[in-house]
C-alpha cells in the first residue's frame, strides 16, 4: 500500500496519510471547490488502509484552521469510518489540536468527540 | 450617465459598509474576499474566534450565490457557467460585523427556501446544534449541491438570528437577501 499525500492549497488541506508509521494528518484550511472530488480519494484511501491495518496503534492529527459545511460532513464521515473500526477492535486515536483563543476549532472538535463511541478523541491546545 | 465614485463611497461608507460587489462569482474571487477579510480584521487585532466566525459567514454565503442563484451566465456550449449575485460586508454602528448577500431566484424555490429558513430561524443555539449534526449525518436533500448545511452552519456562527427576505421581481423571479451578523465576544488580543 502507498502512502497518501496532497500538498496544501489556499483552500485545502495538506493531507500526509502514512501507512508505515501509522500517522494519518491533516493540516490547514478545508474549503475545497468540489468537495465530493477532494474528498474521494481520502476515502478510497482510508477504506484500503483500515482493511489492513493489524493491531498497530494508528494516531490521525488534525490541525484545521478552518473548514466550511461541506467538509464538516466529510470529517463526520471520516469519523464514522474510524468509530466502525475502532468498534472493530482497531486501536485508533484521533488527536483534535486547536490553536489558542479559537473557540470555533475547540467547540467543533467537542462535538466531533461526542458524536463518537469507540475511538480515543483527544482536544489538544497547541 | 454620469456617476460619482466618490458620492457612492462616502454613502457606502456611511453606512458602515466596507465591502461592496454586484456582479459574477467565481470560487477564486470568493477565496480572495475572504481572505483578504481575514487579513484585514487580523490587522485591526480582531481576536481569533471572531475572524473565524466571520470568515465563515463570508464563506457560506457566497457559496450559497455560486451554487443556488438564478442568474446565470453561460457560453454558446453551456459547459461553462457564473452565477450573479450581491455581497456587501460591513460594521454597524453597534459594532456587530454584518455579512449580506443576495441573488435572484426562481419563484417556485421561494416556498420551500422560506419554510427552511423560518424552521431555523425559529431555533435557539442548543436546538440548532441538534438539528446540524442529525442533518450532518443524513445524506443530503436531492436539490442540494453540498452538505445541505450552510443556513444551519450560519445560524450559528451568527450572533443573532439570521434575517432573510424574498422580494417578487416579476412572474418568474424573486430577489433573496440574506444577513447575517457577528458581535465580537471581547476585545482581547491573540
Amino acid at each position: 500500500m502507498q502512502n497518501l499525500m496532497i500538498k496544501a492549497t489556499k483552500d485545502s488541506p495538506e493531507i500526509n496519510f502514512d501507512c508505515s508509521t501509522h500517522v494519518l494528518e491533516i493540516k490547514g484550511k478545508m474549503y475545497p471547490e468540489d468537495a465530493g472530488k477532494f474528498y474521494a480519494p481520502v476515502f478510497q484511501w482510508l477504506n484500503g488502509y483500515l482493511d489492513q491495518l493489524e493491531d498497530q496503534e494508528c494516531v490521525v492529527n488534525l490541525e484545521i484552521i478552518y473548514f466550511n459545511s461541506s467538509s464538516s460532513k466529510a470529517l463526520m464521515n471520516i469519523f464514522d469510518l474510524l468509530d466502525d473500526a475502532a468498534a472493530n477492535g482497531k486501536n485508533i486515536t484521533v488527536n483534535w489540536k486547536y490553536r489558542e483563543a479559537d473557540e470555533n476549532i475547540l467547540d467543533s472538535g467537542e462535538e466531533y468527540q461526542e458524536d463518537v463511541e469507540n475511538l480515543t478523541f483527544n482536544l489538544i491546545q497547541i | 450617465m454620469k456617476i460619482n465614485l466618490f458620492k457612492l463611497k462616502k454613502q457606502l461608507g456611511e453606512q458602515g459598509i466596507s465591502f461592496c460587489y454586484s456582479g459574477p462569482v467565481s470560487k477564486d474571487l470568493m477565496n480572495e474576499i475572504s481572505e483578504v477579510f481575514e487579513q484585514k480584521m487580523k490587522m485591526e487585532d480582531v481576536n481569533r474566534t471572531t475572524v473565524g466566525k466571520v470568515f465563515s459567514m463570508i464563506v457560506e454565503q457566497i457559496e450559497n450565490i455560486m451554487k443556488y442563484s438564478d442568474e446565470i451566465i453561460t457560453d454558446a456550449t453551456l459547459q461553462e457557467e457564473l452565477r450573479v449575485g450581491i455581497i456587501v460586508i460591513g460594521r454597524c454602528e453597534d459594532d456587530m460585523f454584518f455579512v449580506m448577500t443576495g441573488n435572484k431566484i426562481h419563484n417556485h424555490k421561494v416556498d420551500k427556501m422560506q419554510k427552511k429558513l423560518t424552521t431555523i430561524h425559529q431555533m435557539n443555539q442548543i436546538e440548532l446544534k441538534q438539528y446540524y449534526k442529525q442533518q450532518r449525518r443524513k445524506e443530503p436533500d436531492k436539490d442540494s449541491k453540498g452538505a445541505g448545511l450552510g443556513f444551519i452552519e450560519l445560524a450559528r456562527r451568527a450572533s443573532c438570528p439570521i434575517e432573510f427576505d424574498f422580494e417578487k421581481i416579476n412572474d418568474t423571479m424573486s430577489f433573496f437577501t440574506i444577513t447575517t451578523k457577528f458581535k465580537e465576544a471581547s476585545k482581547c488580543k491573540i
